[in-house]
């Protein structure tokens, strides 16, 4: 489970920052274009690896109630520090995405 | 003509919400608590002490003690203990009900280990509250029929809701706190839109799991007017079987539980139903716990009693039953481990906070208004009142019926009801105060008065019972220590919210958004 939180946590982000209100007041700048769509695959294909993430241990029926109950606790958490805390949201986001790889080596 | 139909949609959505949001916002918060039953029920009768599980040793107790206590019982039923549950429950029957109607059984609590019988003070723990989010209190069937058309309401405000937001991509990422009403609506959509898969899920499911009360229509053309004999087909493990009145011992019950695992692939038995114990025609079923997602209504495996033979086993269910099981199990939730209960838990708190924004947004809006005189005019005030005691109100009367476990004499007659009744007192007189007091100062002292008596909850436990705080974390009980302090911390959120409101603003709501939701009560600790 700690798995599918990083990596939606971290897609979830890119997926944020690939909007450019959002770009702009978090890093300061409007995103160019191939930046922006960059950003957006990569969310995009960091909350697919999450899904895979969530049914390779736990089978589909369980591992699409894990994926989507911690889909949304990672949405909501991302949006609730936002406002408040941005740089820490940036941080973990950062720190989601370094470790992910060592969560994958635990889970294999 | 589309925008003629937004808003239309945005017409139902407001009125929908508002006439139902109070029902609406009980049934979430008291089916939010449901998630943790099983806890708070541990929780209300500590007597029942937490052991490490061994099935077939307490299933040999319970029958060594249902031999001693009931020989010559029609029927036993004994519910193993489990992870969340740790008593183990004897019933027994001693003639058979009517067919149709329920019999009365004797009911025992035996301690999972020694098989001693335990005394649990009297209560309903839990159970009242999965009980009240769907019956209201109210005599059968009004409450499930009002509660099922709540769930309508609820469904038909989700989807005018999803229509009427208008920038549902654009403002996925969006809240600004500390903008008043603008902030309301911002995590009014947050909660609503970032946990819509729940909310869906759990009002649709919720339809579906009383769609043979709402749609009886598919049984009543199959079956006529003969409704029982649907139910005797779908649930074989109800029927009995006729006595052959030839005395045989029954079998040792323990290893039948291997047996069933190997049929379930693994999977375990919650209940052994015994019809006839100590008659050659004795039948032993095993009902299988809900430990899968899609929820296997009856799924059961029957032995012969005598001879402890595989007697029977319920085939796997049809594809139209899988579909009504998952939808059954998605909503009970009963195969979530710890973590994934936890989580439950905050998406109904979601779903619970979305319901208190919408009704704080429907009168905040109109407020606005009437800020310069004096006294709201009569509908605006009446909707004030119902949000305060509906709210706040409900939150600080269930900590009193917490308290109330600890504080009535054990001995009281009637004292599971008592602690209903203290629980429905509290909540009138929140009414009667919302009355009484101006608005804003009615959110505040009732907020106030609900972190008291939430942070009171450890306390008076610690006061009134050996299960402290610090016993229960050493005894690693993680359901009574959780309790304890979800309730803490519910009691330090409600004083949060309550200062919050307390600091000098514009008239109208300041109060942030609350985004972790109003109030929260439960335990489990972590895995």
């Amino acid at each position: 489970m700690l798995l599918v939180l990083l990596l939606s946590y971290a897609g979830f982000t890119a997926l944020c920052l690939s909007m450019p209100r959002h770009h702009a007041e978090l890093l300061g700048a409007k995103p160019s274009t191939r930046r922006r769509q960059g950003l957006a695959l990569a969310g995009w294909l960091l909350l697919a690896l999450s899904l895979w993430a969530a049914v390779a241990v736990n089978g589909w029926s369980f591992g699409l109630v894990d994926w989507f109950a911690v889909l949304m606790l990672s949405a909501l958490a991302l949006v609730l520090l936002l406002p408040y805390r941005p740089r820490l949201a940036m941080a973990l986001a950062g720190l989601s995405l370094l470790a992910s790889p060592v969560a994958a080596w635990a889970q294999c | 003509m589309k925008e003629g139909f937004r808003q239309a949609m945005a017409w139902l959505h407001t009125w929908a919400g508002l006439v139902f949001g109070w029902l609406l916002f009980a049934i979430f918060f008291t089916g939010t608590l449901a998630y943790f039953k099983d806890e708070i029920s541990h929780w209300m009768q500590p007597e029942i002490a937490a052991h490490s599980l061994d099935s077939e040793a307490s299933l040999a107790l319970a029958q060594d003690y249902l031999q001693q206590h009931a020989a010559g019982a029609s029927r036993w039923l004994i519910d193993l203990p489990d992870a969340r549950d740790p008593g183990l429950t004897v019933r027994w029957q001693q003639a058979p009900g009517k067919p149709g109607e329920r019999g009365r059984f004797e009911s025992r609590t035996l301690d999972a280990q020694t098989g001693v019988e335990v005394q649990g003070r009297e209560s309903m723990g839990g159970e009242f509250f999965y009980r009240f989010h769907f019956q209201l209190q109210m005599p059968y069937p009004w409450g499930r029929w009002l509660a099922t058309l709540a769930a309508m309401v609820m469904f038909v405000a989700l989807i005018s809701g999803i229509i009427t937001h208008k920038k549902i991509f654009k403002d996925f990422f969006t809240f600004r706190p500390r903008k008043g009403q603008r902030s309301w609506l911002d995590g009014h959509n947050a909660v609503g839109v970032l946990v819509l898969p729940f909310h869906l899920m759990i009002t649709y499911s919720s339809l579906v799991i009383f769609m043979s009360m709402v749609m009886p229509a598919s049984i009543v053309a199959s079956y006529g007017s003969d409704v029982r004999k649907f139910y005797d087909e779908v649930f074989p493990a109800s029927k009995t079987p006729e006595r052959a009145d030839v005395a045989a011992p029954l079998t040792a019950m323990a290893p039948l539980l291997a047996k069933a695992s190997e049929q379930w692939s693994g999977g375990h038995t919650a209940r052994l139903s015994v019809s006839n114990p100590g008659d050659a025609s004795a039948t032993v079923v095993l009902s299988r716990a809900g430990d899968r997602v899609v929820h296997d209504f009856g799924r059961a495996v029957t032995f012969n009693g005598f001879t402890g033979q595989l007697l029977s086993s319920t085939p796997d269910q049809p594809m139209a039953m899988a579909v009504g099981g998952a939808f059954y199990g998605l909503h009970m939730g009963h195969f979530a481990g710890p973590l994934l209960r936890w989580l439950y838990f905050i998406c109904g708190l979601a779903g619970t906070a979305m319901i208190s924004t919408g009704l704080v947004i429907w009168l905040g809006k109109r407020q606005l208004k009437h800020v310069k005189s004096a006294a709201l005019p009569f509908e605006l005030r009446l909707v004030e009142v119902l949000n305060i005691a509906s709210m706040a109100g409900l939150v600080s009367a269930v900590a009193v019926f917490f308290l109330a476990n600890r504080l009535l004499p054990v001995s009281l007659a009637g004292r599971a009801d008592w602690e209903v009744n203290v629980f429905f007192i509290a909540w009138g007189l929140s009414v009667v105060h919302a009355v009484l007091r101006p608005g804003r100062k009615a959110w505040i002292e009732q907020l106030t008065l609900g972190a008291a008596l939430f942070i009171a909850v450890p306390l008076i436990n610690a006061l009134t019972t050996p299960w402290n705080l610090g016993a229960t974390l050493m005894q690693r009980d993680w359901a009574l220590a959780g309790f304890d302090l979800t309730c803490l911390a519910t009691g330090l959120f409600l004083g949060w919210v309550a200062r919050k409101m307390q600091r000098p603003g514009d008239s109208v709501s300041v109060r942030k958004a609350s985004p972790s939701p109003r109030s929260i009560t439960v335990e489990q600790g972590a895995n």
